[in-house]
């Protein structure tokens, strides 16, 4: 797929953003909130930047971003069918 | 295409994509799965164990976020090394390779002593439903840096026979892949084991 922008990516800025998204996190759980809602959005951000940009994603074919996602998709139906086989363990333990 | 995911002089194939690059992301995707069977079966079998350790106290985060911060620099030094070559930087290319070689290496000696620190305190693969959980999920993950660093040490040597140049840089981009996919299953384990682990 042919991206529109042709200049670098932002590597040393995408590092200095997991870095900072890291920190965040373990400030996170010193401090009295709840955790989940802050954690894990943090986290999947932090993924999200590093198959876009490290990985290439946003820059290269559409085929590998379909491959990546059927593999979410998958990954996804794996979390529902745990969540349906152990709810009440699985609320309990991630609260 | 743009030159930061490259275009590499190949045999035509149906897709006009190289078959490597299609392989190692079908991998990619199966491992997605896989390792997100390992993370779910985690979370489901910690709470359950019946006798400890348990890990809310077995669990150390100051070292492993000290791990955490190792392979994410790893991870930018992988993708310093493939732009390097990017420009045609071979001297740049070996040096960021070694570097993300050894921060890989840094990274599986941090976990070897994450991982005595718990036999010592009594977990291991047989303790109870945390201890089998987290070292079949944490130990996979360790093998996929410990192969990821054995890749590594290929494409350099590769590299150093001259076999990899501005226009025939593949090896680094597939080996990148890989280990920036090892690296994100690391960000969700930080997370999911470690912070969330109470």
């Amino acid at each position: 797929m042919e991206s529109e922008q042709q200049s670098k990516p932002n590597y040393l800025g995408v590092f200095a953003a997991l870095v900072v998204l890291t920190a965040t996190e373990v400030a996170v759980t010193y401090l009295p909130v709840p955790r989940l809602p802050i954690l894990i959005p943090l986290s999947i951000t932090k993924a999200v930047l590093v198959v876009l940009f490290y990985m290439h994603l946003k820059y290269d074919r559409r085929l590998f971003s379909g491959l990546f996602l059927i593999g979410v998709f998958g990954a996804l139906a794996v979390i529902l069918s745990f969540v349906l086989l152990f709810q009440p363990p699985l609320l309990d333990v991630a609260k | 295409m743009s030159d930061i995911a490259a275009e590499h002089p190949i045999e035509p194939t149906s897709l006009g994509i190289d078959n490597r690059k299609l392989v190692v992301w079908t991998f990619i995707a199966s491992e997605v799965m896989f390792f997100t069977g390992l993370i779910v079966t985690y979370i489901v079998m910690r709470g359950r164990s019946t006798t400890g350790p348990y890990p809310e106290e077995a669990l150390s985060v100051p070292l492993v976020a000290i791990n955490t911060f190792i392979l994410l620099s790893s991870s930018f030094t992988m993708v310093t090394a493939l732009s390097a070559i990017q420009r045609g930087d071979a001297r740049g290319l070996r040096r960021w390779l070694i570097a993300t070689a050894v921060l890989g290496l840094l990274f599986l000696s941090g976990q070897a002593v994450e991982f005595t620190t718990l036999f010592n305190d009594g977990a291991s693969l047989s303790s109870n439903l945390f201890g089998a959980t987290f070292f079949t999920l944490t130990g996979f993950h360790g093998m996929h840096v410990f192969v990821g660093v054995i890749w590594i040490a290929f494409v350099l040597a590769r590299a150093f026979r001259g076999g990899v140049t501005k226009d025939n840089h593949l090896a680094v981009e597939l080996v990148g892949l890989y280990w920036h996919f090892v690296d994100i299953v690391w960000i969700i384990i930080f997370t999911v084991v470690y912070l969330l682990r109470m």
